[in-house]
């Protein structure tokens, strides 16, 4: 593998990563998009989902929600509201709030048309939750 | 001249008012700490989404000028979002913000709407009857984070589109050094095109793939950009509250301190009097039983 890649998530608390990766997978807005060292420059509007790398031969899950990410160098970026490590992310809290959020879907449903601001929250929060899930299970 | 038992009770609540005000000075000095960490924790991310921005507005041209942000607003007035502090005892520095204010006000004509962030900024708007269009009272400014400083620049830009404003403009106070805190303004909407692509590095532009297209990009990319700015002017808002806490709460325990040394003074002086005069009334009494 030639090359190596620097992996730098920032969020506007911390920085969650900065190491040096051999692949990246990211949740872009278009689907998901892998991401080997001597990319082409690019940026490109990320989705809620989880976020993968290969280093040191072993892989890590990330749970990112929202941003950017920039290839610049040997260098990705990715700007992100939320970035949670997989191994950080309290499976339990994950569940409660896809609960909550199916419960919110269902009331928006039942509302009808009127709450369709409403429909689109609890969408984006059944969505959050769900990848948080994904992020911790694998699945 | 004052009782002995007077001074000494005033001794005893000087030296209470300068208890607390150490610790009020305490509490001040680890709280500016944790918003100067803070600000410094925000600044890669504010810096890259700045950074985008310039590249995107680049690579766009002057199609950005023709996006709605970017563009003066119908309203006729404007909007000003004032960052005071919840709490006093900070010296001047809601009293700066505040003559900032007028200042401005005296070479202003037009109508001019106001939101507050802070309790102080609040009242004195409302003292002063100017109209406040909302006053962000939730979280409280101390617990801001940066889900609530979206919301707030969501907040302004949403009545931006809706036509109400001219312009908008922020208020608040730049964290400059631990003695200097200077009340600023931020021309936060119309967002000035030209003005971003000036840290753009050159020759950057060409060549990138841009996912799913620029326009895509920008108009997800603005309202981050929007985001920092209101996250970053508070956040050194508080820093500079609690710096200025901290130096009037040392003030005032320095002060206390001079104080009760001078009370001591007086008290020993006095002290010192009575016993002498009662020592002459034995001597003196003594004297004449022989």
């Amino acid at each position: 593998m030639a090359g190596e890649l620097t992996l730098r998530v920032i969020t506007p608390d911390t920085i969650v990563v900065d190491e040096t990766a051999e692949s990246v997978r990211i949740p872009a807005a278009d689907g998901s998009m892998g991401i080997l060292p001597r990319h082409a420059p690019m940026v490109a509007a990320l989705d809620t989902g989880v976020l993968t790398y290969k280093s040191g031969g072993q892989e890590h899950a990330l749970f990112v929600s929202g941003g950017f990410a920039e290839v610049r160098g040997k260098t990705l970026r990715l700007v992100t509201q939320a970035g949670e490590k997989a191994t950080e992310i309290d499976e339990e809290r994950a569940r409660a709030a896809e609960e909550r959020a199916r419960q919110r879907v269902e009331e928006a449903r039942a509302t009808g048309r009127r709450s369709e601001i409403d429909m689109l929250r609890a969408q984006a929060a059944l969505r959050r939750a769900l990848m948080r899930i994904r992020a911790r299970t694998g699945r | 001249m004052a009782g002995i038992r007077e001074l000494r009770g005033r001794i005893k609540s000087v030296g209470n008012i300068k208890q607390i005000t150490r610790a009020m000075e305490m509490v001040a000095t680890t709280k500016l700490r944790r918003f100067q960490d803070r600000a410094t924790a925000s600044r890669p991310y504010a810096e890259e989404i700045t950074g985008l921005m310039g590249h995107l507005a680049a690579v766009l041209g002057a199609e950005v000028e023709r996006r709605p942000l970017f563009r003066e607003g119908e309203g006729e007035a404007t909007a000003v979002l004032v960052v005071g502090s919840d709490r006093g005892l900070c010296g001047a520095y809601n009293s700066n913000v505040f003559r900032a204010l007028e200042e401005w006000r005296e070479g202003e004509d037009g109508p001019v709407k106001f939101y507050a962030y802070g309790r102080k900024a609040f009242q004195y708007l409302n003292k002063r009857r100017y109209e406040v269009v909302h006053y962000f009272a939730e979280p409280p400014l101390e617990q801001i984070d940066y889900r609530g400083a979206a919301r707030v620049a969501k907040y302004l830009s949403d009545g931006f589109l809706s036509g109400d404003f001219r312009e908008v403009r922020v208020l608040y106070t730049a964290f400059e050094s631990m003695v200097k805190y200077v009340p600023t303004w931020i021309d936060f909407l119309p967002v000035k095109g030209d003005k971003l692509t000036g840290d753009d590095e050159a020759g950057s532009t060409g060549d990138v793939i841009l996912e799913p297209d620029p326009e895509t990009i920008f108009d997800e990319l603005v309202p981050r950009y929007l985001e920092t700015r209101i996250y970053n002017a508070l956040i050194e808002a508080l820093t500079s509250e609690y710096a200025s806490r901290r130096v009037s709460m040392k003030n005032a325990t320095d002060a206390a301190g001079d104080m009760q040394s001078m009370l001591k003074g007086q008290y020993n002086r006095l002290r010192q009097e009575t016993i002498t005069k009662e020592l002459l009334d034995i001597v003196g009494g003594a004297e004449a039983l022989r």
